[in-house]
Order: structure tokens, then C-alpha cells, then sequence
């Protein structure tokens, strides 16, 4: 056994968060750990890599007793995280980055051996198999071109374990593809005990070796991971049922064919070929597509914050000099991607984001905020959406990731929107809270709001989707109702271009 | 000593608004040197309400080109509103040879100097002005789209919020509320002093921080800039009560601020790393 955690307790000011978990990775396998949000899967994996060195119990590595007390510590002992957000330098080249903070010397004391330092990069990520432009700055890297430089930096120091927080949650499904087979080959070849945590039970059933389920800071089993089909993994996770979406009854949507809720014509994003699409009251359209197909500039587009030449509708009115502000005035409503980096106002309170798109509806007539609408509004949608913890004072950067996402949709449905576009509504929330965020969608159609989703989880667009866009290389290629499309369809509809 | 500290205590309340949209302001001295100058020159040459008028509009300017250039040019605030506080120095040097404006009737001390029972008139100026800015911050869509820019500036775009006119309001705010300290800087001189004021803007946002509100962006509340205000202006007046030479008194302020506002931060840091 290359690893052993026995008996770990972590526990936070009192709140016990790690009751006593064992954990066990052998050399070569890729080991899934997976659990609701605040099951503890992140902190077992941070006590692993050495940022809680107050936590009990005791971890043996190759046979060897070791504390693990700094990140150093874990490192020196062959042990890489790779954590959901990228410590990635933007401005930098990608060999800067696999190099940094261990860059070669030069001649000089204090100076820097730059041909060495690229040659040794790029040396680094051919071990590993990866292919990546060594010269150009990471930010010009997609999502999965930055989690392949994070694989190889991580992996550069002589790495007997990795850890991967959601690798896969932000990558398109080929990118997704040449991760798992770069995480088969180091396994296989190098004999790395590759640990990933991840939400997509349907992956994490095909791709691990073995599989651990943990619920409220205990392991439920560990097993092997063919065994287990989505459906079992889901069961242990939750420990009881899934919520039932299938309860709300479609029939009671307005029948297709209803009033239009948004709509554009020959709208042409950064020179592509136009775009023509229509979302009617009511109704929920899927817009499907690769990562880097130009979804999200298509909603950047229709929300005004891209000026593009073409009209767009919204609830039947073409709206002129298209802003951001001018369409949530005339009923629009946006999600964004990202809700860290273009989402919510981390520093602010839940109350002061939820109300801020709404705000126009809240004034008096001399144009004042009524006094007491903004705490009523959030309280009443804090309640609809079971935000927790229901404080509308508390700070939404301090709030579980499921938890801000409920508030950036309660946002959007809080200015009673005639047409939403959701981007990437559930990414990286627990497999509760997605359900939740689902029925909330569904209800916002019912209530005639006509809605865009992007998202790159082919089964959530399958799944809430009346009908389905497909976008590839920046325009619409496809348009099938729901009832044409299977999974394999979809598939193969957005990888072709 | 309240009389002074109404002073910084009014240029606090927009430095606040300022600093709440994740920026701040160094032209307020400037603004309210000017203030009290160009006050002076019209009030000795035409009348007293016309004076007071000319210099809250040429705060407001001020301030609109401060946001002007910080929202639609995009240069940040600290380059933007130093330029124009050299800019607006400069003017004055100009059109007053640096020669202060004498003149003033002895009834415009009023303002600086008056009270109204026992409470000095600066002090009931301060009182209403930060008054205005809690009801801003309160009752307005601008304070609360405020707080919304100054926490994440793209997500308040997307959300529908026209960030330039609330940056560009807000500066002009803070350029308006620096005249209005030039005019009570101007009652109690009763002369208008082209180099006056310089230490306004540091001070203004030292009580500012000092009341708990970082510079970050995206939180603060008025009772803080009320509050950090009369924090500096007790410490000063002890000082003085304790007969603390003058020469001492910047250092000792010096040395709370980095105590004060160094065991927020540090406190704000081990919470973070947990």
C-alpha cells in the first residue's frame, strides 16, 4: 500500500468536520473520492497535503510513519495537489509556470537560466505525454490547456501521489478525454496514486480503479469502481433518495408556440456566421457545444455586453444600443459563467446581491428604495431558493459554492426576468444542490419565463432542455426538439465542426 | 477641536463612498483649497451666495472629471486624481499668483466659527453631510449599486448595473463634499489660502480606514468614517491636552493607524488562512 490514513479527525472550532476516516491509494491507481458538498472529501485531501497540521490520527506513507505539518512537508514526500482553482500565473508563459518558484539559476547569483528553464519544461511535460505551447501566456490557454500546465508542474518534483480537486468540472468533454489518458498513463507507466475528487458519478464509475464514498465526515465504503453504476453511487452519497424533479408535471407549461421571450436575428459575434434563434415564454432551450464554441460570447452578445451587429427582441421589442443594463431593464436576466470571477460581489451580503437586479422595482415613487423591500425581497427569495445558512446578512464569498450559485440564480429570477440565460448554472455544485438549482429552472419556466441554458453536462441539458441549440466553431448548427435527441446524438452533433 | 475635525469629517464622508467603490480620491485637498479660494475671490467681488454657489459646482467638475477619466479612460484612481489635484493646484497658483484672497466680510465667519447653542455650526454641517451619505448608501439604487461595484465591477455589469454613471456620481459626490469642507475651511480663516488643505486627502482616508473599512472595495458603513474621525481627533486633542509637543503628534497618529488598522487586518488574514 503506498498510502494509509487511519482514523483522521479534523475538527474546526469546535464543528467536527473529519469523524475518523480511513483511507488507503496504492501505487499505480486512480482512486475517486466522492461525496455531497461538505462531506470532507477537501479537507481529508487537505490534511494530506499538509495545511491542517493540528489534525489527529495517523498517515503512513510506503510503509513510513510521517506528520504531515507544512505543504513543504507534503511535497518533499512526493505528494501534489492540484486544487479546483489554479494558482496559475496569467501574464506568464506556460514554461514560467510549470518552473515557477523553482526556476534554474543563471550565471549570476539572483539571475535566471531562461533556455534552461524552457528546455527543462518542456522535457518535463513530454514525460508526461502532455503537448502544450511552451512560449505563450497561460491565459490564452483554455480551461484545459491551464489544467494540463497545473498536471505538469504538479508532477515535475519526483510525485508518488497526486491529488485532484474536480479536475474535470470545466472541461469540455475532449478535453476531458485527453485528461483521463494522460491520468491512466501515470498511473499505469509511473506508478503514481492518482486521487480525484469529482462530482460526475457516470465518469467516476468508467474511470477508477477504485472508488470512496463519504457522507458527514465518515467514509460510507470503499470499492471497486466497476462495481458501482450512477445510480448506487448517488444512493450512498445522499443516503437517502434524490429529490424527485419528475413530480413537477410538464404538462403545466404553456404550450409551445407561446409568445417569444427572446430572440435574435442575423446576430454576428466577433464575425462569424450569423446567428438566429428564438426562446418563447415558458420554454427551455439547451445550448449545446464545446468548450471554446462561442456559447458564452453568444450570451455576452445577446445580454448587450458584446456589441454585435444583428437585432435582438426582448419580449417581442427590439431593444436599440444594447447594454447590459438596458436589457436587464427591458426583462432580461444573465447567469454568468464563473461566479467568483464575474458572478457575485464576494465581499458583499447575500441580500445585496440577490436585490440588485431587482432594484428597479423597489422604488418608491420619488425614486428611493422603498425602506424594508431589499430585506423582504432577499428573505422571500432565500426562502424559495432554501439558501443556507438563511442569513441575508452573511457574506456570499463565505457561502459553499452550491449555496452562492442558488443566490446568483435567485438574483436573476428576483427581477422577474421575461427571458434568462444560465451559464453553466451547476458547475462544481454537489449533486443535492444541482437537483435543487434543476426544480428551480423548471419552476422559473412554469412561471413563463423563457430560458437559454448553457452547460457543458450533456445529461443536465438532456435533462431540463425542451429543445436543443447546437453551436459549433461561433454559430448555431443545429436545432432538434428534445424528443430527436439521445445522449450519443448530442455527442456527436457539438464535436463536429 | 471639533471645529477641525468636522472638517476632515466631511471630505471622509465621500472619501467613503470613494472608497467603497474600490477607490479613493487624492484631489480633495486641492478641491477644497479651491473651494475656499474661488469662494473668497467671488464673495469679495460680487456676493456671498453667488460665491458659495461657484465653488460646490466647481467641486462637482472636479469630481465628474476625476470619474470621468477613471470610468470611460480607465485610469485608476490614484494616477487620475493625483493629476488633477496638481491640475487644480496649479490653476490656482495661477490665477491667485499664490497670493491668498483677503476680503471676506467678517460675517461669513459664521460658518466656520458660529454656533448654534453649544454646538459649533462646522460640526451640524458635518452632522447633515454624513446624515446625506447614510441616506444615500441606504435609500438610493446609487448606494447600493455602490457596494455591488466596488465587490466585483464585471458581475455589477452583468447584473445590469451602469458602472460608469455610479463611479462618475460617486466621484462628483466626493468632489461636492470637499467644497462644501473648502466653504467651512473659508468661515473660519475668512481668507482664502491657495496652499491650505494638503493634508486633507491622507487624513480623510485615514479615518476612513481607521473606522474598519478597507480599501479593498465592496464594504463600509457611514458610522465608520464618523467614527475613525473622532478616533484621530481625540488622539490629537489629548496630545494636546497632555502637552505633547506638536512635533510628536504625526507619529503618534502614525503609529495608531498601523496598529489600528494592522490587528483588523491580521486578524481578517488568520481567518482566511483557516
Amino acid at each position: 500500500m503506498l498510502l494509509e490514513m487511519r482514523n483522521i479527525r479534523k475538527s474546526f472550532s469546535g464543528v467536527t468536520v473529519l469523524r475518523g476516516v480511513d483511507f488507503s491509494l496504492k501505487a499505480g491507481e486512480i482512486h475517486a473520492l466522492v461525496g455531497h458538498n461538505g462531506a470532507g472529501k477537501s479537507t481529508l485531501m487537505k490534511v494530506l497535503g499538509g495545511n491542517y497540521p493540528d489534525y489527529e490520527g495517523e498517515v503512513v506513507l510506503a510503509g513510513e510513519d510521517v506528520r504531515l505539518i507544512t505543504p513543504k512537508t507534503a511535497l518533499a514526500k512526493g505528494i501534489a495537489i492540484i486544487y479546483q482553482d489554479f494558482s496559475l500565473v496569467p501574464e506568464l508563459t506556460v514554461a514560467d509556470n510549470i518552473a515557477l518558484g523553482r526556476e534554474p539559476c543563471g550565471g549570476l547569483p539572483g539571475t535566471i537560466a531562461h533556455g534552461a528553464l524552457r528546455k527543462r519544461s518542456e522535457r518535463e511535460a513530454q514525460k508526461l505525454g502532455i503537448r502544450l505551447p511552451m512560449d505563450v501566456p497561460v491565459r490564452s490557454l483554455g480551461v484545459g490547456g491551464q489544467q494540463l500546465t497545473e498536471i505538469v508542474r504538479a508532477c515535475s518534483q519526483d510525485v508518488r501521489i497526486l491529488v485532484m480537486d474536480e479536475p474535470t468540472a470545466r472541461l469540455a468533454p475532449a478535453e476531458r478525454e485527453l485528461l483521463f489518458s494522460t491520468m491512466r498513463r501515470m498511473a499505469a507507466e509511473r506508478g503514481v496514486g492518482i486521487v480525484y475528487i469529482s462530482h460526475f458519478l457516470e465518469e467516476v464509475c468508467r474511470l477508477s480503479d477504485r472508488v470512496t464514498i463519504m457522507r458527514d465526515g465518515m467514509v460510507v465504503e470503499t470499492g471497486v469502481g466497476a462495481g458501482y453504476t450512477v445510480d448506487s453511487l448517488a444512493h450512498l452519497l445522499v443516503g437517502h433518495d434524490l429529490p424527485q424533479h419528475e413530480a413537477i408535471s410538464h404538462e403545466l407549461k404553456l404550450p409551445l408556440g407561446g409568445e417569444e421571450a427572446l430572440s435574435a436575428s442575423r446576430l454576428t459575434v466577433h464575425g462569424r456566421a450569423p446567428v438566429d434563434l428564438s426562446v418563447r415564454k415558458g420554454e427551455i432551450v439547451g445550448l449545446a457545444g464545446l468548450v471554446g464554441s462561442g456559447r458564452t460570447r453568444l450570451a455576452r452578445a445577446l445580454i448587450g455586453d458584446i456589441s454585435c451587429p444583428g437585432e435582438i427582441r426582448i419580449g417581442g421589442k427590439t431593444v436599440r444600443r444594447l447594454t447590459p443594463e438596458r436589457a436587464t431593464r427591458h426583462g432580461l436576466a444573465l447567469v454568468p459563467e464563473d461566479r467568483k470571477a464575474s458572478g457575485l460581489a464576494l465581499g458583499a451580503s447575500v441580500e445585496a446581491n440577490i436585490v440588485v437586479s431587482a432594484l428597479g422595482k423597489l422604488l418608491s415613487r420619488a425614486g428611493f428604495v422603498r425602506p424594508g423591500s431589499r430585506p423582504r425581497l432577499a428573505l422571500e427569495m432565500i426562502r424559495r431558493f432554501v439558501i443556507r445558512p438563511p442569513d441575508r446578512k452573511k457574506i456570499v464569498g463565505n457561502l459553499s459554492g452550491g449555496n452562492a450559485q442558488k443566490v446568483l440564480l435567485a438574483r436573476a429570477v428576483a427581477s422577474q426576468p421575461i427571458a434568462m440565460i444560465l451559464d453553466q448554472p451547476t458547475a462544481g455544485v454537489d449533486i443535492g444542490a444541482k437537483a435543487e438549482l434543476h426544480n428551480q429552472i423548471r419552476n422559473a419556466a412554469q412561471q413563463g419565463s423563457g430560458i437559454l441554458v448553457i452547460t457543458d453536462d450533456l445529461d443536465e441539458l438532456l435533462d431540463l432542455s425542451d429543445r436543443i441549440l447546437v453551436m459549433t466553431s461561433g454559430t448555431l448548427s443545429g436545432n432538434y426538439p428534445k424528443s430527436e435527441m439521445t445522449r450519443a446524438r448530442l455527442l456527436a452533433a457539438i464535436s463536429r465542426s | 477641536m471639533l471645529q477641525r475635525n468636522s472638517i476632515i469629517g466631511i471630505v471622509a464622508c465621500g472619501m467613503l463612498l470613494m472608497i467603497i467603490t474600490g477607490g479613493f480620491d487624492l484631489s480633495v485637498g486641492a478641491v477644497g483649497a479651491m473651494s475656499s479660494v474661488v469662494a473668497a475671490a467671488v464673495i469679495v467681488q460680487y456676493s456671498m451666495p453667488l460665491g458659495i454657489v461657484v465653488a460646490l459646482l466647481l467641486g462637482l467638475l472636479v469630481g465628474i472629471v476625476n470619474g470621468f477619466f477613471i470610468a470611460k479612460i480607465g485610469i485608476n484612481p490614484f494616477v487620475t486624481t493625483l493629476a488633477t489635484q496638481v491640475l487644480v493646484t496649479g490653476f490656482m497658483f495661477v490665477g491667485t499668483a499664490a497670493q491668498p484672497v483677503y476680503g471676506v466680510p467678517e460675517s461669513f465667519t459664521v460658518l466656520g466659527l458660529g454656533r448654534i447653542g453649544p454646538i459649533p455650526i462646522p460640526t451640524i454641517i458635518f452632522a447633515i453631510v454624513a446624515l446625506v451619505t447614510w441616506a444615500i448608501l441606504r435609500f438610493t439604487t446609487l448606494g447600493h449599486y455602490i457596494y455591488i461595484v466596488g465587490g466585483n465591477k464585471t458581475a455589477a455589469r452583468l447584473a445590469g448595473v451602469n458602472v460608469d454613471r455610479v463611479l462618475v456620481t460617486t466621484y462628483a459626490l466626493g468632489g461636492f463634499f470637499a467644497a462644501v469642507a473648502g466653504i467651512v475651511l473659508l468661515g473660519q480663516t475668512n481668507v482664502g489660502q491657495p496652499a491650505s488643505a494638503a493634508d486633507w486627502p491622507l487624513t480623510a482616508i485615514a479615518a476612513v480606514v481607521v473606522g474598519g473599512v478597507p480599501l479593498s472595495g465592496g464594504v463600509g458603513q457611514v458610522w465608520s468614517a464618523v467614527l475613525g474621525t473622532l478616533l484621530l481627533g481625540i488622539i490629537a486633542n489629548a496630545l494636546n491636552l497632555l502637552g505633547v509637543s506638536p512635533f510628536w503628534q504625526p507619529a503618534v497618529t502614525g503609529a495608531v493607524i498601523l496598529v489600528a488598522v494592522g490587528l483588523d487586518s491580521y486578524q481578517r488574514k488568520r481567518r482566511e488562512l483557516r
